[in-house]
């Protein structure tokens, strides 16, 4: 097709108008490189096209030029710190604020373990020192006790179990005359049933009477099992018997756990 | 006109001046094909300032070795209108479009534009057949392909080429002198 043709075929036209086909849009392009006469057509033929269209336009507001320029500026600039780097000093600002918390959370919960802590070793400390105190004076109350029983004053007697009740029992007594003082050891005896207690009496033979010295009983008790008991009438021999609870004005006989002579 | 390709080169590389220009050589002709799509001129202002962003941010993708600029634009625009009109918030707006041309838009205007010559215009368009009208509508305004245009005016291939073409050239006679 001479560049004649292609000017008279009517491609030209529809190529403007973006009407032409793939095919031929081609052949047009290579025209115009070619043949000045052919870029010249086409030139004119989109000053009519583009003419036309004017004509067609309304009035236009240089508001829609200010508003396009406006949005390719806003695009740009958001674009912007897209490409910014990452912001080192803040993130390092932040972890470095995150681990100070950290630091400052874990420093608190240590030293609350730590006054927890120091609070049970009081308490224990505070326990140990009462044990120790309780131990110091038991100590102090045993050697005052083995003091006093290992002094001259004192007479040990062994009184034997009585054969029909307690053939096993026994109890140790230690016995100050002039001053009138007795200790009693009951190791050897049985521990009294529920509601029941032992009862010491002193014994004149002829012709028997029993006193009642005191009972077997925490009052009386000077320190692990051995009790204390002062101001009874001379006796001549001592007896234990199991008496209810509160002590009997006589002894019960066949409740005699121990019976035993003591040398005047 | 001879196409300004240094102000599409420049403008493809960012410059806001060419970018400018280009808008003040093509903005009334995109208007106008864009207006007598949408018919309204509200929503023809907006969619004018969509085609030319969409101008800018694309404008690598035109090539000024391969087609025109302006059938480049006008593609852009005639798209953007017609996306326009089928668009739910339009539909609610505008009924009825298809009876109306540019022929009637011109007829119809008090306030024609300046730069061109309305007068000789409004003559051409009076005086222009019924077929012209209804081809220039088709292949220029509502960008139809040749092969549409010629199925929906029923018209072979051949004789909607060279009748166009003689449409173009009376409007030529009359615009360019």
């Amino acid at each position: 097709m001479t560049a004649e043709e292609l000017i008279a075929s009517g491609k030209l036209e529809l190529y403007v108008c973006g009407a032409l086909a793939e095919d031929e849009i081609d052949e047009v392009e290579r025209a115009i490189s070619e043949f000045p006469e052919v870029k010249k057509e086409t030139e004119l033929i989109e000053d009519s096209l583009i003419n036309l269209a004017e004509t067609v336009a309304p009035p236009l507001p240089a508001m829609v030029w200010t508003y396009i320029l406006n949005s390719i500026r806003k695009v740009r600039e958001l674009k912007e710190p897209k490409v910014r780097a990452i912001n080192w000093p803040a993130i390092t600002g932040w972890a470095a604020a995150i681990l100070f918390m950290g630091g400052i959370m874990w420093m608190l919960k240590q030293n609350n373990e730590l006054n927890n802590d120091i609070q049970i070793t009081n308490i224990e400390n505070t326990l140990l020192k009462e044990e120790k105190n309780k131990f110091e004076s038991q100590l102090a109350d045993n050697n005052e006790i083995l003091e006093i029983l290992r002094s001259k004053d004192y007479q040990t007697y062994t009184l034997p179990g009585n054969q029909a009740v307690a053939p096993e029992a026994f109890a140790k007594v230690y016995l100050n005359k002039n001053e009138v003082v007795a200790y009693i050891d009951v190791k050897g005896l049985p521990s009294a049933p529920r509601g029941k207690v032992y009862q010491v009496w002193s014994l004149k033979m002829e012709p028997l009477t029993p006193s009642s010295m005191g009972l077997i009983e925490a009052p009386n008790e000077v320190g692990n099992g051995i009790y204390k008991f002062s101001d009874f009438p001379v006796a001549e021999a001592f007896g234990i018997t199991l008496e209810p609870e509160g002590g009997s004005k006589t002894p019960t006989l066949t409740q005699l756990y121990i019976l035993g002579t003591v040398n005047i | 006109m001879e196409q300004p390709n240094q102000l599409i080169l420049e403008m493809q590389q960012g410059n806001e001046k060419a970018f400018s220009r280009l808008y003040s050589m093509y903005s009334e002709a995109v208007h106008g094909i864009i207006y007598s799509i949408v018919l309204d001129e509200n929503i023809a202002e907006e969619v004018l300032q969509d085609v030319f962003i969409k101008i800018w941010n694309n404008s690598s993708t035109y090539s000024v070795h391969k087609g025109r600029f302006f059938t480049w634009i006008l593609n852009i625009a005639r798209n953007t209108a017609i996306d326009e009109t089928r668009s739910k918030s339009f539909k609610n707006a505008k009924k009825n479009l298809s009876t109306t041309n540019f022929v009637d838009i011109i007829s119809s205007s008090d306030s024609l534009n300046k730069k061109t010559n309305a007068i000789g215009i409004k003559k051409f368009v009076d005086a222009l057949k019924p077929a012209c009208i209804k081809i220039i509508d088709l292949l220029y305004f509502k960008g139809f392909t040749q092969a549409e245009a010629s199925k929906t005016l029923d018209i072979p291939l051949g004789t909607l080429k060279t009748r166009n073409r003689a449409c173009i050239n009376d409007l030529r006679v009359m615009v360019l002198g």
